[in-house]
């Protein structure tokens, strides 16, 4: 949709600030299950939103019939929406100062999806569908996907700003179940970043099917890890996790603000010096990556712990301007049906100069955790996230492999705890909730810490 | 154009083109929410979806494609798309046909209110101020930290090549607050409390907002527990996302026919203890899964998947049932237009027992009670293992203190035979199952010694 239709919708707009945002998300998924295709799905939502701040107070519509005069009304009912909430409002809103930009950005793309061959894509996810179920004999039943999400952004404001945004982001997953004497338990395994078909290339589907189907193999005979508290080497694919659950969440100035662990922790020791964690809204291929977010102010690189010390947290055009710092370019939205409200972008930890080997040796007892699942933040600093498979460290060496399990743990400690660091960083995907869902990036090396395990008697 | 006459059009468009069978599912849902952000309302909004999925079968060969404007035009290009990938995919020597006309059982009662249908901006906020009101009035420690409600009218309509025809509303009214309790540089855990209801009398903003107050209380001055293994109260939320989680992927047929449900060829056995009975309802009256119709236009009905113990039933699509050459239980479901569909529960209703949760808690001995669960639950093995928020401590019948930094696991499907006690009061959840608390027995409790 032409920028010059919206910029058009606002210019008579004189009440306060407002901004309009034009999301067009087209989907392409291919789903195969136990060697059938299931889905082959094409389509695309396209809306607008308005978002209107009238003496403190927002309004916000959405639409998904275009055309100037049904955004005109949009812009009417989220202005009544804001003056009808005036009244309520114990905290009158404003906004951070922030340069008006005009400018364009596109996914650097060597393989544009859109002139892809459907064909090529589906064999290719029957093969790696074909490969894994050879894999072993216990393996009875797998799903496999690849999905593109191309996404369409213009955004202007009554302050001047027009951008656009094109984003396109390639992800697939490879869900194994393996059965074995009465036994029973599933793998699973993902490739994804922003970029084009090349990332087909660069992290093959077939190598995440490869992963998922040794682990399931695998683990369909062994026994849960035990319950306790251990010292744990996280693999790189997982420290993302630590990042995004253990302190991501909690220096979202939204949760600050409430009274989150990192509140009045500016400037203090939160973790280890070993820690340096950052949000970084430009990561190259990260699947959060946006040279500009959902209020048009600029991304950046935003430290907040750097070498153990809390610098900086992640904020909005409101909460900066609340907190008296700049905004960082973390007010992001999922579709034009919401409001943009903070979220991470690429979260990591930055890499450091161990081996996996020297992780392991000062471990006498504990544990190799590889393999993510979902995880949870809570504001108080406690937080959880799943692992799928747990291989015992026995004084410095690795030893049999046992199921994952959920391990948690308080920020503050765990963080102190980080001893030692890899090198063998990676960026992985992510899809974070709250409120409402967006894709994140997560990232880090394998390090070496304590947690609660969840485990088995 | 209305509604039946974009999915008549997409089904004729389709046919036109090659295909061998055709569906439609249009869809146009209604939504007016506020949120609740850093204790204040945030925002407002009014949202509409609406699109059209068409999926179509050439030669036993599917293919699915979406569209979120609604008009002559769209439809027709979606159409294109949905032929277009349906040539380039795979036969599925499985399929059978999309489901064929049948009659419909009459629309279950309470499904739709047009006072949440016309809900007005106002009203909504009304609704939050109340349960903000009740939870900050309700102790000085008590902090709001988020929250949302949303009122929702979904208008479905869905038409296909083999005669089905079906169209209807439904509403429902939804909330949860987020709070948090703090005294004396003490901060409790975030306690979440949730409510829905398809009628708006039957919505009580205030219930919310006091519940959500009392479990942040319940995690203030907490104490750590040594480990043991012992008997667990799970709260109606914790005990739908732990037992009911798995028992609803085991008696999804698609994973039986997959070899994914460890209940596969175990129809007559025993599952779980004699207490438990589990009953898929599609035609409850008020509940939140309930319809005449599924999402593909097959007769919902109530299917029994669990009787005192037994497994007696799986629930179906018409794509499931027709490899058996079964009926479809009409369990289709999807998230929206933009899906095919694949199979949910209805509602998913325990059968209450006789026992209110303070009896449930005299019961215990030794052992704990979690009002929500914040972890993993692996719903193939049953494994699950996670953080019991909001858990408190129980010894000789009575709740000692509140519990620190506690950790639950054990698996699901050993914990359906180690029922001990099934409540009396059930409420919906999150999932759309309908569950009283349950007391279970032999689970681990974990803390750091």
């Amino acid at each position: 949709m032409a920028v010059e239709l919206l910029k058009d919708c606002i210019k008579d707009f004189h009440k306060g600030y407002v901004e309009l945002r034009y999301h067009q998300r087209r989907s392409f998924n291919v789903s195969v299950k136990d060697g059938k295709i299931d889905t082959l799905n094409n389509g695309a939502v396209e809306g607008v939103c308005a978002r209107v701040l009238i003496d403190g107070s927002w309004g916000f519509a959405s639409t998904t019939v275009l055309g100037k005069e049904k955004i005109r009304k949009m812009l009417d009912n989220a202005t009544s929406l804001a003056e009808a909430s005036k009244p309520v409002k114990k905290r009158p809103a404003s906004l951070a100062f922030i340069k008006p930009c005009i400018d364009k950005y596109e996914t650097p793309m060597k393989r544009d999806p859109r002139k892809a061959d459907k064909e090529e894509l589906v064999s290719l996810v029957l093969d790696v569908d074909k490969t894994v179920r050879d894999y072993s004999k216990t393996i009875v039943s797998d799903t496999v996907t690849f999905n593109v999400v191309d996404d369409n952004i213009a955004f202007v404001n009554s302050e001047g700003s027009e951008i656009r945004q094109r984003i396109v982001r390639c992800f697939g997953n490879v869900t194994v179940i393996a059965r074995e004497k009465g036994n029973i338990t599933s793998a699973y395994e993902g490739i994804g970043e922003q970029s084009g078909l090349e990332i087909l290339e660069k992290t093959p589907l077939m190598n995440a099917g490869l992963i998922a189907a040794e682990r399931a193999s695998k683990l369909v005979s062994a026994k849960m890890a035990p319950a306790g508290y251990f010292p744990v080497i996280l693999e790189n694919r997982i420290v993302g996790l630590l990042a995004h659950e253990a302190v991501g969440h909690c220096a979202e100035a939204d949760l600050v603000f409430g009274g989150s662990f990192l509140a009045n922790k500016i400037g203090e020791k939160v973790a280890s010096e070993k820690v340096t964690l950052v949000d970084d809204g430009r990561f190259p291929n990260g699947f959060g990556t946006m040279m500009y977010d959902d209020e048009g102010v600029p991304t950046q690189k935003t430290v907040i712990i750097e070498k153990g010390v809390c610098k900086s947290f992640l904020h909005s055009r409101e909460t900066a301007q609340h907190f008296g710092v700049n905004p960082t370019g973390n007010a992001r939205a999922w579709t034009f049906e919401f409001d943009p409200i903070i979220r991470m972008r690429n979260t990591y930890i930055e890499v450091g100069d161990h081996t996996l080997e020297e992780l392991a040796e000062d471990i006498k007892e504990g544990f190799f955790l590889k393999g993510g699942l979902s995880g949870q933040a809570d504001f108080n600093g406690e937080f959880m996230f799943g692992t799928q498979e747990a291989i015992r460290i026995k004084n410095g060496k690795l030893a049999e492999a046992l199921r994952g399990i959920t391990i948690s743990g308080n920020s503050f400690e765990v963080l102190k705890n980080v001893d030692a660091i890899g090198k063998d960083f990676v960026m992985r995907v992510g899809l974070c909730g709250k409120e409402q869902v967006n894709y994140v990036g997560m990232g880090g090396a394998s390090l070496r810490t304590k947690v609660l395990m969840g485990g088995a008697k | 154009m209305n509604f039946l006459d974009f999915a008549n059009l997409a089904v004729k468009t389709c046919q036109k083109l090659g295909a061998d069978e055709a569906e439609a599912f249009v869809q146009n849902e209604q939504i007016v929410e506020v949120v609740l952000e850093r204790a204040e309302i945030q925002n407002e909004r009014f949202k509409t979806h609406s699109g059209i999925g068409i999926r179509v079968i050439k030669d036993k060969k599917l293919g699915f494609a979406f569209a979120s404007k609604l008009s002559k035009e769209n439809v027709e290009k979606a159409c294109k798309a949905a032929v277009s990938l349906a040539k380039v995919s795979l036969p599925n020597p499985e399929w059978v046909s999309l489901p064929v006309k049948e009659r419909l059982p009459q629309t279950p009662e309470g499904i739709f209110d047009p006072e949440i249908a016309n809900i007005s901006g106002d009203k909504m906020l009304n609704f939050v101020i109340r349960a903000y009101n009740e939870a900050k009035g309700y102790d000085k420690r008590v902090e709001i930290d988020d929250g949302k409600f949303s009122a929702v009218l979904n208008e479905i309509a869905i038409l296909n090549s083999r005669g089905v025809e079906a169209q209807g509303k439904t509403t429902r009214i939804e909330g949860y607050l987020v709070c948090v309790a703090k005294e004396h540089g003490e901060a409790s855990s975030m306690a979440y409390e949730y409510d829905v209801s398809t009628m708006l009398n039957d919505f009580f903003p205030e219930k919310i907002g006091r519940t959500a107050a009392e479990k942040a209380l319940l995690s203030l001055y907490t104490k750590k527990v040594e480990p043991f293994t012992g008997m667990v109260i799970l709260d109606s939320d914790p005990a739908a996302s732990i037992l009911l989680n798995p028992v609803i992927s085991s008696v999804n047929a698609d994973n039986v026919q997959r070899g994914r449900s460890l209940w596969s060829g175990k129809i007559g056995e025993k599952v779980a203890a004699a207490k438990l009975t589990i009953l898929d309802d599609g035609l409850m009256a008020k509940g939140i899964g309930s319809q005449s119709f599924d999402f593909e236009g097959a007769p919902r009905q109530k299917t029994p998947t669990i009787t005192r113990g037994k497994l007696v039933g799986f629930i179906h699509n018409s794509y499931t049932a027709n490899k058996e050459g079964k009926k479809s239980t009409g369990n289709a479901y999807r998230g929206s237009y933009t899906t095919p569909p694949t199979i949910a529960a209805s509602n998913f209703v325990v059968k209450a027992g006789k026992k209110k949760l303070e009896e449930l808690i005299a019961e215990v001995e030794k052992g704990i009670i979690v009002r929500r669960f914040s972890g993993n639950v692996r719903l193939e093995s049953g494994e699950f293992s996670g953080i019991a928020k909001q858990a408190s401590y129980i010894e000789n019948g009575e709740i000692k203190y509140a519990l620190k930094e506690t950790m639950i696991s054990g698996n699901a499907f050993q914990a359906l035979n180690d029922i001990v006690e099934i409540g009396c009061e059930i409420r919906p959840t999150g999932i759309r199952a309908y569950t009283p608390p349950i007391l279970v027995d032999n689970i681990q409790i974990i803390s750091k010694q």
